[in-house]
């Protein structure tokens, strides 16, 4: 399993969102499986070419949301679906998202019937890859 | 108890009449790496000069691991790196000449094969005199020799001034592998804010010889707000919202700059201002450093006008 | 360690002047001596410095070798002072290497010590060595005869003092930070006393005492300004 991640400085988006985003997104199209091991923070922060800790506040990050458990000594993994939880903040930030697709498609001239089929799309294609990762397992 | 490996207390520089530091108070403690941003002549060279006790101050006083600035010992210069602004070394040296020289005064923490290594990964020849490198190179030649020794804390003064992208990303990643190492401390300045996003932990703005933001670099950009308002009528004129530094003022819009103010009380006073629409602009960490060190009624030089 | 690689930093920044000035002494003022011993050349006198019964015969003999090398070792002796002065406190400061030569683990006083030491060797060697060659040749018996004479061998080491005395003034000014039209040039103006008073004196401990003092004036001042100064 690769894990490659990109940061741009310069963004409005603080680096250690990126890594959250990115790290988050790799999840959930099941590039990064239960059980998978982060890449240790200073391994990271030297590829990446930033302050260890950002990493490290990345890491606490996906952890508070459930996605990632740090075992000390051992790293931090993947973890399990069935243990994390959503909040209203979560849930907040996905309707912002949405928001935004859905301003796009509008703007594009698309109507909500072809919104809803795109997305019924790409779900699919989650959750296939969802499926094969599991199978490689 | 973290230790406090730089810190100043009220210093303050005057050249002749001219101020050109005003008061710093600073603490900067051991692990930590702080970027230090200001504009051109805001005092960030005159601020690092003292510390390391190459000027006087007119009042104040600055430590070094605990040592006064103006008495550094050479047992506490040992354990610090310095880069020069510029990065001015002996020109008619060669590298190998300098690295002797340099090796010299650190008998027992020089490393050898890591100056070796980086002058290699630099494609440096050790023969080659300082006065015939590029300003990049010299950069490069600079920061091995603050680096080779291993410092416990490093100063550096606008250490990618006039580099290219490749050798500052070089420079960059020097540092995070100096950090990494248990206790080592880097204060940079810098007015490249895409380096000090990547690099620091920690973040000191200062603007015309005031420091107006000592905190951590999370803190900066979650603090520096841009809100934009309209009205259906003219802005209030009275803007009592908390954490105002600028306004700026059109027919119907207002444009604030605000420090620390929740998102619920801008929600808030947005309402009560009666703003028929409001957004919190997105600002990226030069957005905020610009907006931070704006001049209140700041115009702008250039302004196109419709023919 | 730390202080050999400061010498050896400064001796090599000194090196070129150093080896300019011992080459031309010697050819400048061996080629002096050669022409004053070919041409045969009548004793010119009275030169400043001797008092007394010793006088006649010191302006009569010897006074030549001053007069023609001498002058050479005088204005060679001068040269080289204000390029070693230049050398080590004015040129750090256009090339902007002050911050990288005091930010040192070692004390200040040490590293300016470095320079003193060097610049004074770098006299001694080169002109010194040159001297003495040059004043062992003449006194040769089938060359100028009448030598040798103490009073003018030391007289030519004054003569190299005064660079030193040249060089120390030079050195202050550098390190001064006023502005040249103002007081930046007035440790130049005090070492144009010095030698105007050396020179003029009759007695050769009295031109030593004022030699002496001057410098001591002049390095008194550079310590203090030194470990005072600003970079």
């Amino acid at each position: 399993m690769a894990l490659w991640i990109q940061i741009l400085p310069g963004l409005d988006k603080p680096i250690y969102a990126q890594i959250v985003a990115q790290i988050s997104e790799n999840v959930a199209k099941g590039e990064l499986l239960p059980g998978d091991k982060l890449p240790a923070v200073r391994k990271l922060a030297a590829e990446l070419v930033i302050n260890p800790n950002t990493v490290a506040r990345a890491y606490n990050v996906l952890e508070q949301a459930g996605l990632v458990t740090t075992k000390t000594g051992s790293g931090t993994f993947i973890s399990d679906p069935k243990l994390r939880t959503t909040d209203a903040a979560d849930i907040n930030m996905l309707t912002e998202r949405m928001d935004t697709i859905i301003t796009r498609g509008i703007n594009l001239g698309l109507k909500s019937g072809d919104l809803v089929a795109m997305f019924k799309e790409r779900l699919g294609k989650f959750a296939n890859k969802q499926k094969s990762g599991k199978k490689k397992k | 108890m973290t230790e406090t490996v730089l810190e100043t207390y009220g210093l303050t520089k005057y050249y002749g009449g001219t101020l050109a530091l005003d008061n710093m108070d600073l603490k900067i403690p051991r692990g930590c790496i702080c970027g230090f941003v200001g504009r051109n002549a805001a005092g960030k060279t005159t601020a690092i000069k003292l510390m390391l006790g190459l000027l006087k101050p007119t009042a104040g006083s600055a430590k070094l691991l605990g040592c006064d600035s103006q008495n550094l010992t050479p047992a506490i210069r040992q354990r610090i790196g310095y880069v020069t602004e510029g990065h001015h070394l002996f020109h008619w040296m060669s590298i190998a000449s300098l690295e002797k020289f340099q090796r010299a005064f650190f008998p027992k923490q020089w490393d050898d094969r890591f100056f070796s290594e980086m002058i290699e990964y630099f494609e440096l020849p050790k023969n080659k005199k300082i006065k015939h490198l590029s300003h990049g190179q010299r950069a490069q030649v600079s920061l091995a020799l603050a680096l080779a020794p291993n410092p416990e804390l490093l100063v550096m003064d606008d250490p990618t001034l006039g580099l290219d992208t490749a050798i500052r990303r070089q420079f960059l990643e020097g540092m995070i592998q100096l950090i990494m190492q248990q206790g080592r401390t880097v204060f940079f300045s810098s007015h490249i804010l895409g380096d000090v996003e990547r690099v620091s932990d920690r973040i000191v703005v200062i603007d015309k010889g005031v420091i107006r933001a000592d905190c951590s670099l999370e803190q900066f950009r979650e603090a520096v707000k841009k809100v934009k308002l309209s009205f259906s009528d003219c802005p209030p004129a009275q803007l009592d919202i908390e954490g105002l530094l600028h306004c700026r003022r059109s027919e119907k819009e207002l444009e604030l700059i605000l420090i620390g103010t929740d998102d619920e009380k801008i929600k808030q006073w947005a309402d009560s201002a009666a703003a028929i629409k409001y957004s919190i602009v997105k600002m990226n960490l030069e957005d905020q450093f610009i907006e931070f060190t704006a001049p209140p009624n700041h115009k702008k030089l250039f302004q196109w006008e419709k023919n | 360690m730390r202080f050999l690689a400061l010498l050896k930093k400064e001796l090599r920044e000194c090196l070129p002047w150093l080896l300019i000035a011992a080459i031309a002494f010697l050819v400048l003022g061996g080629l002096a001596l050669r022409l004053m011993i070919q041409s045969g050349a009548p004793f010119r006198y009275p030169y400043h410095f001797s008092p007394g019964s010793t006088v006649n015969r010191y302006l009569l003999r010897a006074s030549p070798l001053l007069s023609t090398t001498g002058v050479w070792l005088f204005f060679i002796s001068i040269v080289l002072g204000l390029a070693l002065g230049i050398r080590q406190f004015f040129i750090p400061h256009f090339s902007r290497t002050w911050g990288f030569t005091i930010h040192r683990s070692i004390n200040k006083l040490t590293i300016l010590c470095a320079k003193l030491f060097v610049a004074a060797i770098a006299f001694i060697i080169s002109l010194g060595t040159v001297w003495l060659l040059i004043y062992w040749y003449a006194s040769l018996p089938e060359i100028l005869p009448f030598l040798p004479e103490p009073r003018l061998f030391i007289e030519g080491w004054i003569l190299i003092a005064m660079g030193f005395t040249v060089y120390l003034g030079t050195a202050l000014a550098g390190l001064s930070k006023a502005r040249w039209y103002t007081t930046k040039v007035f440790p130049l103006a005090f070492v144009l006393v010095i030698i105007a008073t050396t020179v003029s004196q009759w007695k050769l401990s009295t031109a030593f005492a004022v030699m002496i003092i001057g410098s001591l004036i002049l390095l008194s001042q550079i310590i203090h300004t030194f470990l005072n100064r600003e970079f």
